[in-house]
């Protein structure tokens, strides 16, 4: 690992780096659809936290495309796509007894959700 | 600190030990320049922190076209200021409305704005808040920050579990119409950017 310098810290956190990509990549999803988060359960890294996995959600909007930290932290490539903000009714996270009107907003890459079947936009 | 009413962190002396036992291992295995570290503790003490945002907030309280453009495209917008950089590459400002209160917390981590507001306090990083912001929000911010949201006002919670970095735009306090830019800023704390508080108070 080579040393850190002072000039590169000026870079590192003055100019930073985005996870965003350029490709241009479909998106699968948009804002008012009915979406289900993924019941996975991977041993390595992931994004998608244990709360949220199985939940229904409703797509906010559409972030754009980032690399896929699930893949990228196995060196198994970048794997950019779609990373949307999903929001949760607190009813469906935590029962009837939670708040009727409080919600959950949080970002789900297109690898986390799938589309509900039958659902109405 | 603290806002548990128990520590969750060693002692300072313990700490400061444990901070110079790494900073020595860190340049001695030659990861790092010794003015490299320096580099890093002056630019978060001195060049980036909460000021940075509160600078954001208070001219998007005067100037609605920096407003509009802060909730479109709040990353440009920040970055008109000079703010930018590690951990705000992709940023989002969720505003407070009469009938909105936003919460920002990482349950996965400590995902934190950097630019806008410098590195996040301890509490944030620590399991009790980043559980409990998303499983009783309402309960957490009148125990640990006296702070009620009326149960007519709908609680949003972000959790910045990927890549975007969340910023909150408090509500501008009543009685604050003759204020200048600057004053305003003054009552933009960091608490009411992770939305944990409110901004403060006119003092006039």
């Amino acid at each position: 690992m080579p040393t850190l310098t002072v000039d590169q810290v000026d870079a590192r956190i003055l100019k930073g780096g985005s996870c965003r990509s350029q490709e241009v990549v479909d998106a699968g999803f948009a804002a008012g659809d009915s979406v289900i988060a993924l019941n996975i359960n991977p041993a390595t890294h992931t994004r998608l936290p244990r709360y949220i996995r199985g939940k229904r959600g409703t797509v906010a909007f559409d972030h754009g495309v980032f690399v896929f930290p699930d893949t990228l932290a196995e060196r198994q490539g970048e794997q950019p796509q779609h990373c949307y903000s999903v929001c949760f009714t607190f009813q469906e996270l935590w029962g009837p007894q939670a708040s009727a009107i409080d919600c959950l907003y949080i970002d789900m890459f297109e690898s986390y959700i799938e589309h509900i079947e039958g659902a109405q936009p | 600190m603290s806002r548990h009413g128990h520590n969750h962190s060693p002692s300072p002396s313990q700490l400061s030990l444990r901070v110079k036992a790494l900073e020595s291992l860190l340049v001695e295995k030659g990861y790092f320049e010794s003015a490299a570290l320096d580099r890093i503790v002056e630019t978060f003490e001195h060049k980036v922190g909460p000021r940075n945002g509160a600078k954001v907030i208070a001219k998007a309280w005067v100037d609605p076209a920096y407003k509009q453009r802060l909730l479109a495209d709040s990353t440009a917008a920040i970055a008109e200021l000079g703010y930018s950089g590690a951990q705000g590459e992709d940023m989002v400002v969720v505003e407070n409305t009469p009938t909105v209160h936003n919460l920002v917390v990482c349950t996965l981590c400590s995902c934190y704005p950097w630019p806008t507001l410098g590195l996040p306090p301890t509490w944030y990083k620590m399991p009790p808040f980043r559980s409990r912001a998303v499983i009783d929000p309402r309960g957490l911010l009148k125990d640990e920050f006296d702070l009620e949201i009326a149960a007519n006002v709908q609680l949003r919670v972000w959790d910045s579990n990927a890549e975007l970095r969340y910023l909150v735009m408090p509500m501008r306090p009543a009685g604050t119409e003759g204020y200048s830019e600057e004053q305003l800023a003054e009552l933009v704390t960091r608490d009411s950017m992770i939305g944990v508080g409110l901004a403060l108070a006119a003092t006039a």
